[in-house]
């Protein structure tokens, strides 16, 4: 008799409700699994951003439609139909039509917008779950997991006593407290991943389907490379919701912290462009400010996202693939969660093998891994990003002969975009994004039309106040362990909601006098904190997610 | 619209609401409401598990095929079903069906408990614990009074009146004008003349007798001596105790005060506050009174109450009414549930008075009636030296933070004094020094900094003198807002402040736009010059033009 076996205890515990834990849940009660749902936020997709884009794969196992039906109805913005990328160059422009790319193995894309998706996708959840003798619970936030003789055999809670389960499917998001508790993740390097930030614009009625040139239903992707990002790596996008759109961008979070650029900026750099005048109109009205890590599955997808009965989904196990301009992560994410809950139910009623090893090869068979980790990019990577191959590939593009035959591409370079083998190889290095679309834009742009833009974003005081914050007081989530500047002084910049000589933000540059010498420090409010973890990986930090409840609350997301 | 529009509140608000909306139409206006509205899940789970605790109140079972149901769920609505009929239908269903040997016997056991078995017929034979369990050792045998009094005449409500150094707590007076509408509706209800009575006891406390008349009270009971300056277990609740039973059957004292003001033996009901020491007392008195105690309540009310618990009828299957029950409602699981807690006679032992301690702040503070009158009834009831074994060798007042609301003038301090944290707070404090009632605030962003202080301000940079959101809700007649640049967080702490005089270097900060004075300057300069002005009495405009510029917006 020991303690633990006084917990209450269920047959399947799943932290996060996002697509990932949701498909899970879902395909569990389905098998009449008693299934806790546990979330930390206020409601689910309070603390879920996500650049908005919802795949639905062909070939994909399991999508969110199969299982929940009417979601398209009730929970998608707009399905994409036109799809462009804009390569940028001073005032020139050139467009990319990517609708090959873009359909290619697609059933739909959609808008999405997470708050509304992940609350109505709680609803069903929840029901189905308390058919089983469970349900979903939120404002709980799971912040470990319960070991028994270094076995885990369950989760420990902030507001609840530990509970057992005989799995843990772990869909608690990039900065995954139980993928960490479980030594399998861990915020070491910045090139680890992406850092994305995102505005939610308002659009008044009538003018997305006008100013897109699209129909009452339809909707557009529009991506954006070149010099607009003063040579940081990475891109915009912007996708019409049903009466907002999302515009963000995503960067390298190494490209970032190297730069010490400013990701507000930078999406101020977007949204300010001559190019986007045309969509934003006069009159701008940003309705949300957001940020998230995302992690590069082609470097940290783990290959065996499981321990005991602890099973990884989604960003949790880094299941996000970013190639070029293909961002998916959410359809992975259900994709791997259902796999997960299906190897539970084998394992049980086959009692051979763990669910760890059957999701593990669920993953690979179902071909899920081959997109997170595709071989060629794992082949061509130790050459294609090195610093030495890139700048020497950037110079040749530079060069006059490179310049000739980017101009002599033409019409081909549409078709190297457009094929997913090729990008699949792209490296991740300054040529692809900033080098190759910027002399695109010189050599084969048109000149951008219309005048300057007319939209003044918030500065990042006001997008701060704009959010909505149940704030922990006196039990601040983050602290930081070394306030030098040199060991901490990049979350400065690189945190989205802070920047320097601002002193509303999460982390302030100060320069203080400690006996007699003057020093410079970083000092920290977690007040203004949106949780996307930037700081655990480029500061010296103590990191976790508020407590239940607590916290930013996303009403976009 | 309903009566009550769910949109109007938290989620954390609306649970205590809804908990007085019994109608069943009424709740389903609600969650349209709440739908048509803000459609909050969580609301709506909250008003659905309502709708779902009357439905289940409603249902007699009619549906019910217990086939179709485990053992466990069958139990829970058996207890819903009060015919006899019915339940040997539900047998006859389980029969033709599984025939469920321990489904039948939970009906059966239902039945019985509805016609009442026949072994024990009704009358429930009371036996004393101490001869029910003669093994044991009681404690309950020293207690004098247990179950004594019999036919006792119970009658006012009674409350303790909490002091802090010579003054009523707020709780005390929430309490009083709690009891004053509670026994006024008692009164128009049940035709009484029942009274609030008010207990005070320490050392020169009858000086507030007048004020617990004018927060509700018709009566104060009060014992006073410099021995109980401070509150102490053994002589607070004896004398509470004395006082409760003066001139009635278990007076053990008649000539410690004078009782002719009331005919009855202890009081119909009692109210504490759920303070520290209020917690400490309200248990012990209630034990010593030999009846119950609803500890931390958030909501009282008095209604009649029908119970069919055997343990308070005369016997199984039977019903009893209660009247003018005090129902006292506490939050559960921090606030997601509340219960109502009863405290209710036993056939053969009496629960009162019914008690309960009441968490501070949830009542109104009442206007004071100075008018309103009162009687006052001192006691003087030997205090035994036994009473006082634990003696008070030292003490210390817990530093209980800055109260930085009411005063007529803030002076705040923002990242302004960045560049000399210590100056900037010195001058600050200088200014505020200058007013006659008036202290320092600061904003979070000086809380949270790595600034470090000299000693001797030191102190003024804890987030105790917070301003802001997270912080404190101020509004002065007159707040000077220096070197700070306005976030919305900051702005909800201070907005409604009358006068709001800005000291800021950047003529572009938000603050600008909410401020009614905005000087152009560096607050190091500007501060020393307005405390000056303070002091003197008159402003020099040009000495203040020339470290800045002053406009009024």
């Amino acid at each position: 008799m020991t303690e633990t076996d006084d917990y209450e205890h269920y047959e399947a515990v799943v932290v996060g409700a996002g697509p990932g834990g949701a498909a899970a849940a879902a395909v569990l009660a389905q098998q009449g699994v008693e299934t806790l749902v546990l979330e930390r936020g206020v409601d689910a997709g309070s603390k879920n951003v996500s650049g908005g884009l919802l795949f639905a794969e062909e070939s994909a196992p399991y999508t969110l439609d199969d299982l929940f039906p009417d979601f398209r109805e009730e929970a998608t913005e707009r399905p994409v139909t036109e799809s462009y990328m804009h390569n940028v160059a001073g005032d020139q422009v050139h467009t990319i039509d990517l609708e090959d790319v873009h359909e290619a193995g697609v059933e739909y894309c959609d808008s999405v917008l997470r708050r509304k998706m992940d609350s109505w996708l709680a609803d069903q959840v929840h029901e189905l779950a308390r058919e089983t003798g469970g349900g979903l619970l939120t404002e709980v936030r799971a912040n470990g997991l319960l070991r028994e003789n270094g076995e885990i055999v369950g989760v420990t809670c902030d507001e609840l006593d530990p509970i057992r389960a005989d799995v843990v499917i772990a869909a608690d998001g990039v900065n995954s407290e139980l993928a960490r508790d479980a030594g399998m993740m861990n915020w070491d390097e910045p090139d680890d991943y992406f850092q994305g930030v995102k505005a939610v614009v308002d659009m008044p009625e009538g003018a997305i389907e006008e100013r897109f040139d699209v129909d009452d239903g339809e909707g557009a992707s529009h991506l954006f490379a070149g010099d607009l990002f003063d040579g940081v790596r990475g891109g915009g996008f912007l996708y019409t919701n049903d009466d907002t759109l999302s515009i963000g961008t995503v960067f390298h979070l190494d490209s970032i912290a190297d730069e010490r650029a400013e990701p507000q900026q930078l999406l101020d750099g977007l949204l300010t462009h001559p190019l986007l005048a045309q969509w934003l109109g006069d009159d701008y009205e940003e309705l949300e400010y957001s940020a998230k890590l995302v992690p590069d599955s082609k470097k940290v997808a783990h290959p065996s996202p499981h321990q005991g009965r602890l099973l990884l989904v989604g960003d949790a196990a880094g299941q996000m693939q970013a190639q070029g301009p293909i961002i998916k992560g959410m359809n992975h994410a259900v994709s791997a969660g259902a796999l997960a809950a299906e190897a539970f139910v084998d394992s049980r009623t086959r009692g051979t093998s763990s669910a760890g090893d059957l999701y593990e090869q669920k993953l690979r068979s179902e071909g899920v891994m081959d997109d997170l980790r595709p071989a060629r990019y794992r082949a061509s990577r130790a050459v294609t990003e090195s610093d030495a191959v890139s700048g020497f590939t950037d110079a040749l593009v530079d060069s006059f002969v490179g310049r000739a035959g980017v101009s002599l591409l033409g019409g081909t370079v549409e078709s190297l975009f457009n094929s997913q083998f090729l990008l699949g190889m792209i490296p991740d290095t300054k040529t692809s994004y900033v080098t190759i679309p910027q002399v695109l834009g010189e050599e084969l742009g048109e000149p951008i039309e219309g005048g300057p833009s007319q939209v003044e974003p918030p500065d990042l005081a006001d997008r701060i106040g704009d959010l909505t914050y149940n704030t922990d007081v006196g039990n601040p989530h983050i602290e930081v362990l070394d306030e030098s500047y040199d060991a901490s002084g990049t979350a400065v910049t690189a945190c989205p909601v802070s920047a320097e000589d601002f002193g509303g933000g999460c982390y302030r540059s100060e320069t203080v006098e400690r006996d007699g010498t003057e020093e410079r420090v970083v000092s920290l409010d977690t007040q203004p904190c949106v949780e996307c973890g930037t700081c655990a990986v480029v500061a010296d930090t103590d990191w976790e997610h508020p407590r239940g409840g607590k916290g930013v609350e996303y009403e976009q997301g | 619209m309903p009566a009550l529009d769910p949109n109007d509140y938290d989620i954390s608000e609306l649970g205590p609401e809804i908990q007085s909306v019994e109608d069943l139409d009424e709740l389903e206006d609600i969650l349209e409401a709440e739908k048509a509205g803000k459609d909050r899940v969580g609301a709506k789970k909250l008003i659905e598990s309502r709708i779902e605790k009357f439905r289940e109140d409603e249902d007699d079972g009619e549906d019910l095929d217990p086939t179709e149901l485990s053992p466990a769920d069958l139990a829970n609505e058996l207890q819903a079903i009060d015919s006899v009929e019915r339940l040997e239908e539900i047998i006859e269903a389980e029969e033709a069906g599984e025939d469920r040997d321990s489904v039948k016997r939970l009906v059966n056991k239902r039945i019985d408990s509805i016609q009442g078995s026949d072994e024990t017929d009704g009358e429930i034979e009371r036996v004393p614990p101490e001869e029910k369990y003669p093994e044991l050792n009681h404690p309950t045998e020293d207690k004098q009074y247990v179950e004594d009094l019999e036919d006792g005449v119970y009658e006012d409500m009674w409350v303790y009146c909490e002091t802090d150094d010579g003054e009523l707590l707020d709780v005390s007076r929430e309490m009083l004008g709690k009891a004053r509408s509670l026994m006024d509706g008692y009164n128009e209800a049940y035709g009484g003349d029942e009274r609030v009575v008010g207990v005070l006891i320490g050392d020169g406390v009858s000086d507030l007798a007048d004020e617990v008349i004018a927060c509700g009270a018709d009566v104060v009971v009060s014992q006073e001596h410099e021995r109980l300056r401070r509150f102490r277990h053994k002589p607070y609740t004896e004398l509470f105790a004395a006082m409760a039973r003066a001139g009635g059957e278990l007076d053990e004292d008649p000539e410690a005060g004078d009782s002719s003001w009331r005919e009855y033996d202890e009081p119909r009901y009692t109210l504490f506050p759920a303070t520290n020491n209020g917690r400490d007392l309200s248990a012990l008195v209630q034990g010593e009174l030999d009846s119950g105690l609803a500890s931390d309540c958030s909501g009282l009310y008095i209604e009649d109450t029908v119970i069919s618990n055997p343990a308070k009828t005369h016997g199984e299957g039977q019903k009893r009414e209660f009247q003018a029950v005090l129902h006292m409602k506490r939050p559960d699981f921090s606030g997601f549930e509340y219960s109502t807690i009863l405290c209710l006679d036993n056939p053969a032992r009496e629960f009162h008075p019914q008690g309960a301690s009441v968490i501070p702040g949830s009542f109104e503070v009442p206007e004071p009636d100075d008018e309103r009158e009162g009687e006052v009834y001192e006691y003087d009831f030997d205090l035994e030296e036994d009473w006082f074994r634990v003696q008070i060798t030292d003490y210390d007042d817990l530093d209980s933070g800055v109260d930085l609301t009411g005063r007529d003038v803030i002076v705040a301090l923002g990242r302004g004094i960045g560049d000399d944290p210590t100056l900037g707070m010195e001058l600050g404090v200088d200014l505020a020094d200058a007013f006659e009632d008036a202290d320092l605030g600061i904003t979070r962003g000086i809380v949270t900094s790595s600034y470090d202080f000299d000693g001797h301000v030191e102190q003024y940079a804890s987030e105790e003198r917070q301003i802001g959101e997270t912080g404190q809700i101020v509004e002065p007649d007159l707040y000077v807002a220096a070197g700070i640049s306005g976030a919305i967080q900051h702005k909800v702490g201070m907005d409604d402040s009358d006068t709001i005089v800005t000291v800021n270097t950047d003529t572009d900060a938000d603050i600008r736009e909410f401020s009614d004075y905005f000087i152009e300057g560096d607050l190091f300069d500007v501060l020393p010059a307005l405390t000056e002005a303070v002091e003197s009495g008159e402003l020099d405009v040009e000495e203040l033009a020339a470290t800045g510029g002053a406009s009024d917006d």
